[in-house]
């Protein structure tokens, strides 16, 4: 017997946890602040990196103010942790209950992550509107806001998959916080949000690319100020969703491996 | 057709072996030994639609991994089970609509949420209709008296106020059958009255089966004709409360306050329970000893002050029966 499936309760579970994530409204009016303080110093520290040392051709001071205003802005996206219930019901043995309920449950826990994705996601509109007061933010074409906007969702997944990957491991270990810290260095330093990545050295460079964190902030980022032209735009997303197909098929065994030790342990 | 059936369930949990202190836990990073510990053992029952049933037995004899094997979140290490024709671990899903759980030690409500917003979540996962889910609600939300918090927060709840509704929800969509673990723990009296009335009332005007694990016997007591005791995985009693009650409630206790110290206190055909100050408690098989003649028997040696008769409780039947083992007659079947 073979049940139907109703996409009903998914979207249910996406807007609770849009009810949620605004009931927490404490965090949402610092979340905006610390972005705008930061918004702020990045000017100031680019302004005066530029002032004082030659400036690289494909990144003028305008651009690189651009850039730093609209990584900080899909930070907001792209630094939730969208997965963290998995391992919070993990931790708290309630995972048992969630499998006592007629319902899949990885689709339960992307839904949840949806609903608080879109939440913080509203949120760009007044970070941008109060980012805009202290910077001045180019505007690219409509084609490049096109292909900016196909890559940022690619990065989406690719960030989904890495955070849903770290979120399972506590199937296993049940603590987690020392390596997610470390991943979240290794995508602040490497992800190319804080420093483009085309200010490392050649060598260097090499590696950064080739990693999943430059496929989250630093390709939309490049396509977004121009670095990356129209012609290497299938090269960069073809790579991003390599790494979504690998992060993917990594996830989808990880979660396989835990669910069966839940079934066969008890959790 | 009966609602739940096992044959000789059994379920084997592997462990790593670990010897102890810092070279165990090493050694266990390169070298893994396994042991096995069975925590169910080849159970076999049957439950018929409507039934209540007490599954109980000491912590560790197998009774949570048993409901878990019923719940389909666990999968036996062999034998069969069936929950309303399905196999629960095959068909999960399809299974968790015919079940309703609450846990005494863990909220199936949305921490985060107000309690009507679980409720509505748990309409849209159990496709609820919305008449019924209305009509539930009103019913569940007077039985327990819900109304007071339903816009609080469940994290917010007292512990009462939060079973109250588990309660609710694990009934909502009509499940055929519940299982309730430890559903009173940690509450008060009153709060526990209303538990208990909560779930009679369900059993007897919608017919749904309800399996209670617990170690507060009070509540088997109330709501349990049937019993089934496991320990050590393996089921050793299984049949009528009033059976046992019978069968193993044949010692009762003479409580007698006696009114000066003797030195010593012997009456033929009682045992010496115990002896506190001047109270003796004198255990006595009422099959072979009439009350009466127990009294007589004292008086005429001792002054006594005064005297009691203590009947069997289920509890130190139950007790009785974890030491020495179900050595009864017969293993009675649910009619």
């Amino acid at each position: 017997m073979r049940r139907r499936f109703r996409l009903e309760p998914y979207v249910e579970f996406a807007k609770r946890a849009i009810a949620r994530e605004a009931t927490y409204r404490f965090n949402v009016f610092t979340g905006l602040g610390s972005l705008v303080v930061r918004v702020y110093l990045l000017r100031t520290v680019w302004t005066a990196l530029y002032a004082h040392n030659a400036a690289p051709r494909e990144l003028p001071l305008h651009a690189i103010v651009t850039y730093s205003t609209v990584a900080l802005l899909m930070g907001l996206v792209l630094d939730i942790d969208q997965t963290r219930a998995l391992y919070d019901r993990l931790h708290d043995g309630s995972i048992a209950t969630d499998f006592m309920k007629p319902i899949n449950v990885p689709l339960y826990f992307f839904a949840d992550g949806t609903g608080e994705v879109l939440f913080h996601g509203a949120l760009l509109v007044p970070a941008l509107g109060f980012a805009l007061l202290l910077v001045h933010v180019d505007v690219p074409s409509l084609g490049v806001l096109a292909a900016f906007a196909v890559s940022f969702l690619l990065g989406y997944f690719v960030g989904f998959f890495l955070n849903f990957i770290l979120n399972c491991s506590a199937f296993w270990t049940l603590e987690i916080s020392a390596v997610q810290m470390i991943v979240t260095w290794l995508t602040d330093l490497l992800g190319g949000q804080l420093v483009p990545l085309v200010f490392f050295p050649a060598a260097l460079a090499g590696v950064v690319y080739a990693l999943p964190f430059a496929a989250m902030f630093s390709t939309p980022l490049l396509i977004y100020v121009g670095v990356i032209g129209p012609e290497r735009y299938f090269d960069v997303m073809a790579s991003q969703l390599a790494w979504i197909v690998v992060l993917g098929t990594v996830s989808t065994l990880l979660w396989r491996a835990g669910a069966r030790r839940v079934v066969v342990q008890g959790g | 057709m009966p609602i739940i059936e096992t044959v000789d369930l059994r379920k084997v949990f592997r462990s790593i072996k670990r010897e102890p202190g810092l070279r165990g836990a090493l050694g266990a990073l390169f070298t893994r030994e396994y042991e096995e510990k069975a925590a169910v053992e080849g159970v076999s029952f049957s439950l018929e639609p409507g039934e209540v049933v007490g599954y109980i037995g000491p912590n560790g004899a197998g009774k949570s991994t048993t409901i878990k094997m019923l719940t389909g979140i666990l999968v036996p290490t062999s034998g069969t089970v069936r929950v309303a024709g399905l196999v629960p671990y095959e068909q999960r899903e399809a299974n968790a609509e015919n079940i309703g759980v609450v846990f005494g030690q863990r909220s199936q409500l949305y921490w985060d949420l107000p309690l009507r917003e679980s409720f509505e979540l748990l309409r849209s996962i159990y496709d609820i209709s919305r008449d019924r889910y209305r009509e539930n609600l009103a019913e569940f939300s007077r039985l327990l008296d819900l109304e007071r918090f339903m816009g609080t927060p469940v994290r917010q709840l007292s512990l009462g106020e939060r079973m109250r509704g588990d309660f609710a929800a694990a009934m909502l969509h009509d499940p055929k059958l519940v299982f309730l673990d430890e559903p009173t723990i940690g509450l008060d009296v009153i709060a526990k009255e209303s538990i208990r009335e909560f779930v009679a009332r369900v059993n007897r005007e919608r017919g749904t089966t309800v399996i209670l694990t617990t170690h507060d016997l009070a509540d088997v007591e109330r709501l349990c004709p049937r019993i089934i005791l496991i320990d050590e995985g393996k089921v050793i009693y299984d049949g009528a409360l009033e059976r046992l009650r019978e069968e193993y409630g044949t010692h009762r206790t003479l409580v007698v306050t006696l009114f000066e110290s003797y030195p010593e206190f012997a009456v033929d055909g009682a045992v010496v329970e115990s002896r506190e100050a001047n109270v003796v408690r004198l255990r006595f098989d009422r099959r072979k000893l009439s009350a009466e003649t127990l009294v007589r028997r004292v008086l005429d040696r001792y002054a006594i002050s005064d005297i009691a008769i203590v009947e069997p409780d289920i509890e130190s039947i139950v007790r009785r029966l974890y030491l020495e083992g179900y050595g009864g007659t017969a293993r009675v079947e649910p009619p």
